[in-house]
């Protein structure tokens, strides 16, 4: 019953092409060591250096996304500023990379808050239906340009995406609750 | 003043060798760490500090970076406009950014940094070997 259930699971991401996935709270370690064994799989796949380092920096921009935006998280309850544990957040995303023919692909999920679809749906649209030349364009503008509001990083993760793929970007919204929705982005390199 | 920077890689981290005796300042290897802030911080605090007192000397600074990712890129544009700004003010500054030439991500991203500088002196090279 155990083998079976797991050896499904294990099935179904076969089926997909899925090398590696991972399901649950994602931290800076956790990127840093699933980041290796990413690098050492590329490396015995024979990938070139262009391929190896766009899923790469792929991987790192989806995982930090994770990190700092999914709205799914564990913390303490009402634990106090000064507690240790006020700072013990952690956030809840799946992320997968695979093969289909030739190309990897890295996806990454995570819940969002529903008043941040639109948003989010504009801002990719945008990103998707630029050329790599326009891309360039606004990553260069962004780089200047002061951080969107609750941005805790540069504001150039989605930009990063688009510009190490190979083909559009492709991404997904679907809604779970009143107030959360599922955001799925996939980037083949 | 102290004279060198000097800061081992690490996985996530580049090292970081400034000689400001010298006047060679490096940065070598990949950039994603955990907080670009908590590691930039140390690098711009020494740079600042050397920049203040070069006046009209002169200062090389070599960028040879495989791989940094979106965080890291804009500290990377704030050290550039730090070199910039040294240069505007009388010294003669260059900037030195070596690409892997597989990878054309990083040399464009040098060939953008590049436009930038409008009095540092940057020179775009393929790495060797």
């Amino acid at each position: 019953m155990l083998a079976s259930q797991l050896m499904d699971l294990r099935g179904m991401l076969h089926s997909q092409g899925v090398i590696f996935a991972y399901s649950g709270y994602v931290t800076e370690p956790v990127l840093s060591g699933v980041g290796e064994a990413l690098k050492q799989k590329l490396t015995i796949d024979d990938a070139d250096t262009k391929t190896l380092r766009s899923v790469f920096a792929v991987f790192v921009e989806q995982m930090q996304n994770i990190i700092r935006y999914s709205a799914e998280k564990a913390q303490p309850a009402l634990a106090p500023a000064s507690d240790p544990r006020a700072l013990m957040e952690i956030r809840y995303g799946i992320l997968t990379i695979g093969r289909e023919g030739a190309d990897y692909m890295v996806c990454a999920g995570n819940l969002v808050e529903r008043s941040d679809v639109e948003r989010l749906r504009a801002k990719l649209s945008r990103i998707r239906d630029m050329s790599k030349d326009e891309l360039k364009a606004l990553y260069k503008e962004q780089l200047r340009a002061e951080p969107e509001k609750g941005s805790k990083g540069a504001g150039l993760g989605f930009m990063e995406i688009a510009r190490r793929a190979s083909k559009p970007i492709e991404f997904d919204f679907t809604d779970v609750d009143a107030t959360h929705a599922f955001f799925a982005l996939k980037a083949t390199i | 003043m102290r004279d060198k920077l000097d800061i081992q890689a690490t996985t996530r981290t580049p090292a970081v060798s400034f000689d400001f005796m010298q006047n060679h300042l490096k940065i070598t290897g990949e950039s994603y760490p955990e907080d670009v802030t908590e590691f930039y911080g140390p690098v711009f605090t020494a740079l600042d500090s050397y920049l203040g007192k070069l006046g009209s000397g002169t200062c090389r600074f070599d960028f040879e970076l495989i791989y940094l990712n979106s965080s890291s890129a804009k500290a990377i544009m704030m050290l550039m406009d730090k070199l910039d700004a040294a240069a505007k003010k009388g010294a003669a500054v260059d900037v030195y950014w070596y690409y892997d030439k597989e990878d054309d991500t990083m040399q464009e991203l040098g060939e953008e940094f590049g436009e930038d500088l409008q009095n540092a002196k940057f020179h775009l090279e393929k790495m060797p070997g």
